[in-house]
Order: structure tokens, then sequence, then C-alpha cells
């Protein structure tokens, strides 16, 4: 929202430099996006927040002004409507459900010509182009008050009838500036006895829009219905000005006013008279209301005690009439104020316009939760896993979730069993991914111009089921190497599940990839696994005996086998190790241990006979005789 | 003469292997084996002995003689590789060590452990919730009801509902951490203070300072006496706490249907210092030249709010805040875009 200095000076005396304004006027909410200087003037941009209406006008900005900065608001002039020399055959049908209020009146002998030049300075300001100056009124008067208007050339309204109700839906409809849109089913619209004339809340229409020939004018100040006009605009993907304010709701209340200020500068600057009664059509007074508020609930809330007459003076400067009653201030809310219907409301308008930058600040004083919270997710072990990993050399990338369907393609994945995203910003970013492999290899490959050596690891979230029935969010631990062998990357994954207490042999995550290895994790089955508590064992009091045994076997005899095997033949077998591997020979450190007593060299012969009894039987493996050379 | 040549053999070894300079053998050499070293004049004597003597003290003799000089040449040995030792412990000191080939955690990573163990000193537990959300605990439950235009801030990637049995539109890709509010709070009582790192989606085109995918650390606290002052006092410390000391903050206000009131917190532009403009005269793009950066919106919990969890907004209160995980990742480390986030160019992560 574009808002000139100059203007906003025709309501509010501000004082205040422009980059002072503009500051406090972002910490009362009305954010000041830019201040622009130009020749004559300072145009403030502001970025307005769906909750306030009634700052999509230079008045609102004014109130603010003037709440800020303690001045009082000026209001544009605002005569009473002319009684009517005659009145001209007019005839409206509405539906209050779909149209809360429709006000409107005829004026006839209208000179449509160029605005003059102060009016279209001011619309240029703005970013409006001038049109002529009936139109210009029109827009000119919605920036001022923040109610949207349309002028209709009367003449071309078929039969002098208008009936608003909602599009049946593929209509078609041409614009005032000259587009023809398919109306979506709902959108509010008004007919004459042929044809429709306008979209409401959204644009005026072709067929009735106020042009150079035109002599008498409807000016309709409607009030909509904001989901209405919301769902239509949306799914014509039109936005106007008007949609805007009606879709975060207009100042019901303010109708009329808007209708007298628009007549006024109508007849001042096209000449004309007044050619009907008042049309107000409502389904309600739409009445200013009452909020109470609490004092003491206000300073419980803030956390301060503002005393009580500068509570008042606040909620004055808002224009919300504050009296205090029993134990209560009662406010009276202006209907423009939309967004003020609770107490919670009145607190932060307090709040705001005090200034969050002169509150205290306080540390919360409530008890320290100890139940475990839903969703409780333990980042220890999380930050473990990757150091373990970091440790291993290494590192870690976030990627993205959504993947094109070529990605899936390329990794023979079924597209059709992957979850989908039905309004993708882009084919690139369609699919969730089901696996971080994909992701993995292409920053492999994208780091190889710069690097021999590669180690990349995610941990993140992958999509799993082929349709939202099934989904299933959960954690992949990935990794890609072309560093590590298959022996150390299963070595990296068994020190990981040693730390977790888990007892899983790795190799099932473990592949051979083209130029390296990778490997992938269902880290989240295995936090379910978990189990972290550590028990100590005492050192043993008897020395250890050590003892390298190398064994001859085939090369389809698994080493896991062997070592299996040789752990099973005694309690007192308390390490074996894999310590060399030549040909067909491996060598096992094995580590004796006693707790109770010291191991004689008989104690270990017997074990080691037993051993290579059992290896030779069940493998056909043997001691390797020491060379005789 | 077997007594002196013994003796001159044991004060002979016991000299060479107390000694550990070259020259200093050298001089024991002499001293010994010399013209006129002690060993060599007690050989000379040998002459004077009676005949039949002669050939087993010369044999002794012999032996000491052998022994001195192994153990001189031995010692020798010891002596040199002791030095090139030392040598090697002189060597140039300037070139760099020999790192170990450790990784590096991710930036994000970082900075949400540190994040994690803020909130932590001040009892907040942290939680992890769906990406995949419905749209009432992404918009209902918070007050946003369906076409409100709040609902324009945050465009929605919508999921397929196809083969499944989910109505078409309430399958999202959570828009905000602030899902996981309701979520939360209709499973248990306060007091609650919790926080929610996590991934979000929006409908939005990727550039410097937007992407379809961010990160937000979503947090709120639910108590019999939450005051405004003490959700100021929060952020206040956890942003000192995660951005240095010499912080500085503002709070404005804002509006979002789930807070009343409303707030939102900048925080000096860690480019520019504030200044809105870079040292060499153009203006800072960081901060977009206003010298400060949205990091933190928040407020008071709407009463809307807690009553859709199920709790009596006339007994409770709260405060909830979402933490821009990416930006204040990037603001920390002083990046100017976003991707490089997702960027896994290893060259980028190797700095941190």
């Amino acid at each position: 929202m574009l808002a000139p200095l100059s203007w906003l000076k025709d309501y509010v005396d501000t004082t205040l430099a422009p980059y002072e304004l503009g500051e406090r006027l972002t910490e009362v909410g009305l954010g000041t996006e830019k201040i622009i200087k130009t020749d004559d003037d300072t145009i403030f941009e502001f970025e307005i927040t769906p909750n306030r209406p009634d700052l999509l006008s230079i008045l609102g900005i004014a109130r603010e002004i003037a709440a800020v900065e303690g001045k009082k608001i000026k209001l544009p002039k605002l005569p009473n409507f002319p009684n009517p020399k005659k009145t001209l055959r007019f005839e409206i049908k509405t539906d209050k459900t779909i149209n809360p209020r429709f006000t409107g009146i005829i004026i006839d002998g209208i000179n449509v010509k160029d605005s003059p030049k102060w009016l279209q300075e001011r619309l240029i300001k703005i970013n409006q182009r001038p049109i002529n100056n009936i139109v210009d009124i029109t827009n000119y008067v919605m920036f001022e008050l923040g109610n949207p208007i349309h002028a209709f050339d009367y003449d071309k309204i078929k039969d002098h009838v208008m009936i608003v109700e909602k599009a049946k839906g593929t209509e078609l409809f041409k614009s005032v500036d000259g587009i023809s849109y398919h109306l979506p089913k709902d959108a509010v619209i008004i007919k004459d006895n042929e044809r429709i004339i306008d979209l409401c809340g959204i644009k005026g229409g072709f067929n009735s829009g106020t042009f150079e020939d035109t002599k008498t004018i409807f000016i309709r100040v409607p009030v909509e219905d904001p989901i209405l006009i919301r769902k239509a605009s949306q799914a014509l993907n039109l936005r106007s000005e008007a949609s805007s304010i009606f879709e975060r709701g207009v100042n019901a209340g303010g109708t009329i006013d808007t209708l007298k200020r628009c007549v006024d500068l109508v007849l001042e600057t096209a000449g004309g008279e007044i050619a009907s009664n008042l049309y107000d059509l409502k389904i309600s007074d739409f009445s200013p209301w009452n909020v109470n508020l609490n004092i003491e609930r206000l300073n419980k809330i803030l956390g301060i005690e503002i005393p009580k007459n500068k509570v008042i003076d606040i909620l004055d400067s808002l224009n919300l009439s504050p009296v205090i009653t029993k134990g209560f201030i009662e406010c009276t809310i202006p209907t423009y104020r939309n967004d003020l219907k609770t107490e919670e409301d009145l607190i932060e308008e307090v709040a705001r316009i005090y200034g969050y930058n002169n509150f205290p600040k306080t540390i919360p004083t409530g008890e320290i939760p100890i139940i475990l919270v839903p969703y409780f997710k333990d980042y220890k072990i999380e930050e473990k896993a990757k150091n373990i990993l970091i440790a291993a050399g290494f590192s870690e990338i976030y990627t993205y979730s959504l993947m094109s369907e070529s990605d899936l393609e390329n990794a023979h994945i079924k597209p059709e069993r992957v979850l989908r995203v039905d309004n993708p910003v882009s084919r690139e970013f369609e699919y969730l991914r089901p696996t971080l492999k994909i992701n993995l290899l292409k920053a492999f490959s994208q780091n190889k111009p710069n690097f021999k050596e590669i180690n990349l690891f995610e941990l993140g979230k992958v999509y799993l089921g082929k349709n939202l029935d099934e989904t299933q969010e959960v954690y992949f631990l990935s990794g890609i190497s072309n560093v590590k062998n298959f022996y150390e990357v299963k070595g990296i994954i068994e020190r990981l599940f040693l730390y977790l207490g888990i007892k899983e042999d790795p190799t099932k995550y473990i592949e051979g990839i083209d130029d390296g290895v990778f490997f992938e994790i269902n880290f989240s089955e295995i936090l379910k696994k978990v189990n972290l508590e550590k028990i100590f064992i005492p050192l043993p009091k008897y020395p250890p005996v050590l003892e390298d045994l190398a064994i001859v076997a085939s090369d389809d005899v698994k080493t896991g086998d062997l070592i299996n095997e040789i752990k099973n033949q005694s309690s007192l077998i308390h390490i074996v190790s894999l310590l060399d591997q030549y040909e067909e020979t491996r060598t096992f450190h094995i580590v004796y241990q006693h707790r109770e007593r010291n191991l004689t060299t008989d104690d270990v012969s017997k074990i080691r006979e037993k051993i290579l009894k059992t290896l030779g039987e069940k493998f056909k493996a043997r001691l390797k005789q020491p060379s005789t050379a | 003469m077997e007594e002196k040549l013994i003796a001159i053999k044991n004060s002979a070894l016991s000299i060479i292997l107390d000694t550990s300079d070259k020259k200093t053998l050298e001089e024991i050499k002499l001293q010994f084996l010399g013209r006129n070293g002690q060993l060599t004049l007690a050989i000379k004597e040998i002459a004077k002995l009676p005949k039949e003597r002669r050939p087993e003290i010369g044999v002794l003799a012999n032996e000491v003689k052998k022994a001195i000089e192994q153990t001189l040449e031995n010692q020798k040995l010891i002596i040199k590789k002791f030095e090139s030792e030392t040598k090697k412990e002189q060597i140039d000191t300037t070139a760099p060590g020999i790192q170990p080939k450790i990784g590096h955690l991710h930036p994000m990573t970082q900075v949400i452990y540190e994040v994690v163990d803020v909130f932590k000193s001040i009892g907040f537990q942290t939680a992890d919730g769906p990406e995949i959300e419905t749209d009432y605990y992404n918009f209902e439950a918070l007050n946003i009801p369906k076409h409100h235009p709040a609902r324009d801030t945050q465009q929605t990637l919508y999921l397929d509902t196809q083969n499944s049995k989910v109505t078409p539109g309430e399958a999202i890709l959570r828009t905000q951490t602030s899902a996981m509010q309701g979520r939360v709070m209709e499973k248990i009582k306060p007091p609650i203070r919790v926080i929610v790192p996590g991934k979000n989606f929006r409908y939005e085109q990727v550039d410097a300072s937007h992407s379809f995918e961010f990160w937000q650390v979503e947090g709120f606290l639910v108590d019999e006496q939450v005051r405004l002052t003490d959700l100021f006092g929060t952020i206040d410390y956890v942003l000192r706490k995660l951005m240095g000391e010499g912080t500085k903050l503002k709070f404005a206000t804002t509006n979002f249907p789930f807070v009343e009131p409303g707030v939102d917190t900048y925080i000096e532009c860690t480019v520019c210092k504030g200044k809105a403009r870079l040292p060499n005269g153009q203006g800072c793009s960081f901060c977009k030249q206003s010298g400060w950066s949205e990091i933190m919106p928040a407020g008071m919990i709407h009463p809307y709010v807690l009553s859709a969890a199920g709790y009596n907004p006339k007994e409770l209160s709260g405060f909830a805040f979402a933490i821009g995980l990416s930006r204040l990742v990037t603001l920390k480390y002083q990046m100017d875009d976003l991707r490089l986030l997702t960027n896994p160019d290893l060259r980028i992560l190797e700095q941190f």
C-alpha cells in the first residue's frame, strides 16, 4: 500500500521525520517497507496484515499516525445528499445473504471528462492510472476511505434493473478493461434484465462502464461477503484493490459516508444532480459494538502495570471511546475495526501503542515440565550418530525432499508408487523422496570435478508408502564414499551400532556402486531398538593369554563363520579378531581370559586343540605349519 | 696384572656409556687406546711378565681392547641416533600439520544443536512432527479457517490424494512448524515447554531468499500465568545466546491469526551491523538496506487455539514463536543465499 505524505497530511498533522515515523509505524504493526523521497513528496510503502482492511486506505493510515503521535484526525467533508429534484426509475433485487449491504444513488446530467490535475496527480503517486473523472473519483475515494465503489452507466442497465445473485458457473463476463472471463460457480454477480453487468467485489462490467458518452450514473457502495469474494477471486486468479478489501472484511458501517464523499466530488467535478433517493438495503444495522477490557487481565497478560489513565489515553487515541464502568473499561468499536472483537484484541491495541520496545523483559516463572513431551525427539542420539560418521571422514549434506519423475526413473523407482504433490512449483520438485540415494549420488557427482576423495552422508526424512493411506515418514541415514571399502564402511556402521547397543550385522545396509560404496539405514527403525544402557565390567585381576593362530582354509569358508566357531569353543575365549589375511591363510588373534585365576599353558592348549579339531571337521581348516626352510 | 686389565676395562666402559658427545668419545679413545693410553701402556708391561704367563694375559688384554672398541662404536651409533632424533624435532615448524581426515557437520545441524541446547537450559524439550500434515493442524486449529486471507501468505503444496481415502485438499505439506501446537497440546496438560525444529514447504519459487523448502524452530509455552514480558525475555535470552551477547533486537506488532498480541522480532543485520550500507558504500543486500532482519515472529497464543486444544483460555495462557532457522543459519555465518544450505559442494561444507 502506497501512501504519499502530502495526502496523509490532509487528515493528520504529522510532525515526526519520515524515517522516525516509519520506525514507529512498523512497531505498531504497519510494516514500513520503503520510504521513497520524490521531488515534492515522500511516499511510504506499507505492508498491510490480513486483519486490517482499514489500513488499505489513506485515512486508515492517518488514523494510526494520529494514535502514534497523539494527534486529532481531520475527516474530509461529508455533506448530506442534496434532496433529489427528480427520481429516475430504478429497481434493485438483491439477496442479503450474498450481498449484506447495498448502498447506492443515481446522479444525472454529468459531464465525463479528464479529472482535475490534483486528482490525477494523487492517483499517479499511488501508481493508479487516471481514466476519467467518474472512474477516478470512485478510485480515489476507495483509496481515501477504504470502501470500494463502482459507478454504472445508468442508461446501459437494461430496464434499469439490478439483480444480485450467484453465478451458475462458466458464464462469460467481459470486464471494464476489456478482458473476458469464464465465471466460477458462486461468484457474486449483478445482472440487468439481459446480461451480467458486474462481477461484484472484483471488477465492473464492460457493458455498463462509465465512458465519455455517459450522462447518468448509478454509484454503488456495497458490502460483499468475504468468503464468496475470495473464492471467486482465487478461482479466477484475479485480484483487485477492491477484492483485497472485501476479503479482509470491509467497513460495513462506512458505505453511506463513502457515498457522501463520492457524490460530493462527482457533483463538484462532473456536475449533474442527484436523481434518486438513497438506496440502502442491508441485512443488519452495522452499528458499532462494545468490547470490555478488564484492566487486571490486561496487566496479567502483558506482565506490566500500565496506569489506568494511560490505558484510557491509548484507547481514546484509537477512537475506541473508552468508558470506565464497574471493573471494566467499555469500548465502542468503530465499524472499520473489524479485527477488534475480543478482550485479547484490545490488549494488543494497548500493548502496541504503548510500544513493545518499552516493555521490560522477564523469564517465565512457571514450573519446568517433567513429563516427556509427545513427539519427543532425542537429539543426543542423532548427534552421536552424526559424530561417528564425521569422525570417519564423512561430511553432512542437506538436500530437498522433493524430486522429479526422471530422478525416480533413473533410479528404477516407479513414480506411481511414490507420493506426489498435486501443485508442484515445477516438475523438478514433484515427488517426495522415497530414498536418500538419489540426492547423494547427485551430490557425489557434483563434487567429482573438485575432489578425489568424497565421503558424504545425510540424515533426513524419506516418505514411504505408495499412497496417502500408507504414508510413513521415517528418517534414513545414508552415505556414499569413494574412499572407504566395504570393510571400512561396515566397520563404521558396526561402531555406530555398538554405541547404540544394537546387535545386528550391517551388511544388508551396504551396497557397492560404480565407483564406491553406498549405505542406507532406516534410522527410525534402528532407534526403536536402541539400548544406551552401559554397565561397567570390572577389569580382570588375572593376565590374559594372547595367541595368534594362522589357519589355512579354502576361500569359500567365511571369516565370520570361522570367528563364530572359534568363539563357541570356550567361554574363556574373550576376543577373536582377524589379524591378517594372505592367500589361503587367515591369522586370528585370540585373547583367552579367566576371571577367577591365572590361565595355564595346559588350559590354553586344550582349548586350542578343540578349536583346531572343530575347524578341521566343519571347514576342513588346519593350522598352518611353520615353514621348515 | 689381570686385575689391572679388568679395572681398565670397567673404568673405560663406564666412562664411555656416560658420554653423550662424539668429541669426548674421541678423547676417551685416546685416553685408553692412544699411544700413551692406559691400555696401551698396560700391554707394553706384558713383556715384563714371566714368559709362561704372557699368552694368557695377552688374550685377556686383547679381549679388553675389543670390548672397549666395541663399546665405543656402539656408543657412537647411539649418539648419532640421538642426534638425528633431536634434529627431527627441529624441522620446519612453519609447515602445516597433518590433519586427521574427519568430516564436517552441516551448519544447519550445528545451529539446530545450539538451539536445542539453549532451550534445554530454560526447560524446553524438543519434539519432532510430521511434514505430511492435515489442513486441520496446519491451519484450522490455528484459527485460520478455509478461505482466510492469511492463507495467502502461506501458499500451500497439496498432496495427490488419488488411490487413497483422503479427501482432496486435506493432505498438505506443512507450511509451518506451528502445526505442532495442536498436536502437542491436545495430548498433554500444561505446563508445556517445547520446541519443534523442522522442515516446512510452501509454494514459492526458489531464489536467494526464498525456497519451497525451509526450516523453522517452532516453540511454545503454556502455563497458568504466562505474560507478554516472558515472551520478550525468552526471545531476548535465546537470541543473545545464539547470536552473541551484543545482539541488538527490536520488536514490532504483527498479525498471525493464532496469536494475540502478535509480535515480530528483528535482529540487527550481521553483515552491515545495522548500518544498511556496506563499508564500500554499497547498500547492504542482506537486510534489503534496512539494517534489520526479521527473524522470529511470535505472540501470545490466541484463545481460539487454546480452546481448540481443549484448554480453558480463562485459566491458561501461553506464548508461541517460530525462529526462521534457515535465516538464522545464513545470518550467523553471513551466507548471502539460502540455496547454499542445500548445496552439497564440499568446498562449502568444509568451511564448517
